[in-house]
């Protein structure tokens, strides 16, 4: 799967390498296949960061999320669906354009991918999609990000494709900080770490998102010890 | 804590955990049979003991503590295990040696306690309502999932929910006084019987010891208020869910204080903005880590718990 994947989804590089600097951090088993928390860590890579590729070996949607780390440091967490136990991968390309790759295994019972949002058994969760959680924390430049968001694959019966596709985070003169292309896999409601330079982390910063239907959301955190 | 409806993957993925170990009921090697090892723990009460550990082939998912009470119409079984085989097991037992089974107890709807249940449908099997209800919602999916990790241990079995639902008080069976006790908080309905004739507690899984407690569908809060109302019965003797027997309050004090640690865990996480995943490499608290079934029950927990304490702690700060 690997060799078609970098192919697809980074473009065929030559200049690519496994590196042990580019931390995949996720449990040996999914607890629950629809919420496996994971750890993109690449703080350790020489060199500026360009963007962080997530793809999933076995899954029947591979490409997790694109993270341009931007202004961010090259660190994040997140959740994903899987739907059998699979090698997760980030491949990570540097501003002169070589790849680094860290990856890591889960093993999974299945479902995460072909199982309706838990959302759908609940009457209000319209009314609150988009709902946007945060916090931001000046001193160690964590900023937490949750969106109420069904993130529905389109692969559960008679439930259509309703995931986010965009995540942006600005400064307060609108300049973008980081941005994520986000795609099905990622977990329902999901729940973003970033870290900030400490310059930004003690300004607000706000966070739009869109999806594929359309809907924008929009928050604004200011910094909180 | 708002509770819904868990879906088909949550139940498979998030009510039963997988791991290996070593096992206190010894699973017979070339058959899958149960070797049984009953022990009487106070006067006609039994108790049989379940591996400390999470469900697994190599102890065919005999895990929780089984109870015997003995009366003038035969036993009074709390509890049956996971499987068909095991119920069937524990049905031997109970025939041959006390008089047959009088009525079936279930603690509550967590599949390792009734999926023995099929070897006593012609016998009355009660529950609290919830737990009947839970049980009865949850049974097949249950089912499927222990099919998963037990395997061949599992054949045969199918989900038999408790058939009656009963209220807490004072209940007299073939001459033996029982008093049922009615809590939640290590699941929506837990119930606990008190044998009036020794003071022995069998108190289903609201008590752990040495082994770390499951929090599937836990609300900490209730929990931690039930145990205080145990407390209060001031009994000889407990047998816990999970755990040795216990004649010291020890199962008590441990399952709060686990409580209380794992709570403490999770506020301080998510309050200097960790994520789940940084919660579990973490690893279980120190004090707790060498129980039966950790790391592995604190990493589910970690993973079933988190949001409700992440949103506590995440203001709103924006929408569509
Ligand atoms: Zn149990």
């Amino acid at each position: 799967m690997w060799p078609l994947h970098r192919e697809e989804y980074l473009g065929g590089p030559r200049d690519w390498q496994q590196d042990a600097a580019v931390l995949t951090l996720a449990p040996s088993a999914a607890e629950d296949a629809a919420h496996v928390p994971l750890i993109v860590d690449a703080t350790g890579i020489e060199g500026q960061v360009r963007r962080i590729v997530v793809t999933i070996d076995y899954s029947p949607i591979p490409l997790v999320l694109t993270f341009h780390p931007g202004r961010a440091l090259p660190l994040l967490g997140f959740g994903v669906k899987y739907e059998t136990g699979s090698a997760l991968r980030a491949s990570v390309e540097r501003e002169d354009g070589s790849w680094a790759m860290g990856a890591t295994y889960v093993a999974a019972m299945g479902g995460g991918c072909t199982a309706p949002a838990a959302a759908h058994a609940r009457p209000d969760w319209q009314e609150r999609l988009g709902e946007i959680r945060a916090r931001l924390w000046p001193d160690t430049g964590r900023l937490r990000v949750s969106l109420r968001h069904p993130m529905d694959t389109g692969l559960a019966p008679g439930i259509a494709a309703h995931h986010l596709t965009e995540l942006e985070l600005a400064s307060g003169d609108g300049e973008t900080i980081a941005r994520l292309e986000l795609h099905e896999p990622v977990e329902e409601n999901p729940a973003l770490t970033f870290l900030l330079p400490a310059a930004l982390a003690r300004r607000p910063v706000t966070i739009t998102a869109r999806d594929n239907l359309g809907y924008r959301f929009e928050g604004r955190v200011e910094a909180q010890s | 804590m708002t509770r819904r409806a868990p879906s088909r993957r949550q139940v498979l993925l998030g009510g039963v955990a997988i791991a290996a170990a070593s096992s206190l009921v010894r699973p017979a090697r070339a058959a899958s049979t149960y070797a049984l090892n009953p022990f009487e723990v106070a006067g006609g009460v039994w108790m049989i003991e379940g591996a400390q550990e999470s469900l697994d082939a190599a102890n065919g998912g005999a895990i929780c503590n089984i109870v015997l009470l003995e009366t003038d119409a035969g036993a009074v079984i709390v509890d049956t295990g996971s499987t068909a085989r095991f119920g069937a097991a524990l049905r031997a037992f109970a025939d041959q040696r006390l008089g047959g089974v009088a009525a079936v107890f279930n603690t509550h709807h967590h599949p390792d306690h009734w999926l023995g249940n099929q070897a006593f449908t012609d016998r009355p099997i009660k529950a609290l309502a919830d737990s009947k209800a839970a049980a009865e919602a949850n049974g097949a999916d249950y089912a499927t999932a222990l099919y998963a990790i037990l395997g061949n241990w599992m054949t045969g079995t199918a989900p038999h929910p408790p058939a009656q639902a009963v209220a807490p008080g004072p209940v007299v069976i073939g001459g033996r006084a029982l008093r049922l006790i009615g809590e939640a908080g290590h699941t929506g309905a837990d119930l606990a019987i008190l044998d009036e004739e020794t003071g022995t507690l069998v108190a289903g899984d609201l008590l752990f010891l040495d082994r770390a407690p499951s929090l599937p569908d836990a609300d900490i809060a209730a929990w931690k208020r039930a145990l205080e109302r145990l407390a209060d019965l001031n009994p000889a003797g407990v047998v816990p869910g999970h755990g040795p027997l216990d004649r010291t309050g020890a199962a008590l004090a441990q399952t709060r204080a686990y409580l209380e640690g794992f709570d403490d865990r999770m506020k301080r996480a998510v309050t200097r903005g960790l994520s789940p995943m940084e919660a579990i490499l973490a690893g279980p608290m120190p004090e707790f880590a060498a129980m039966g079934a950790n790391p592995e029950e604190y990493h589910r927990s970690v993973v079933q718990r988190w949001t409700e304490y992440e949103s506590e702690a995440l203001p709103v700060v924006g929408g569509a």
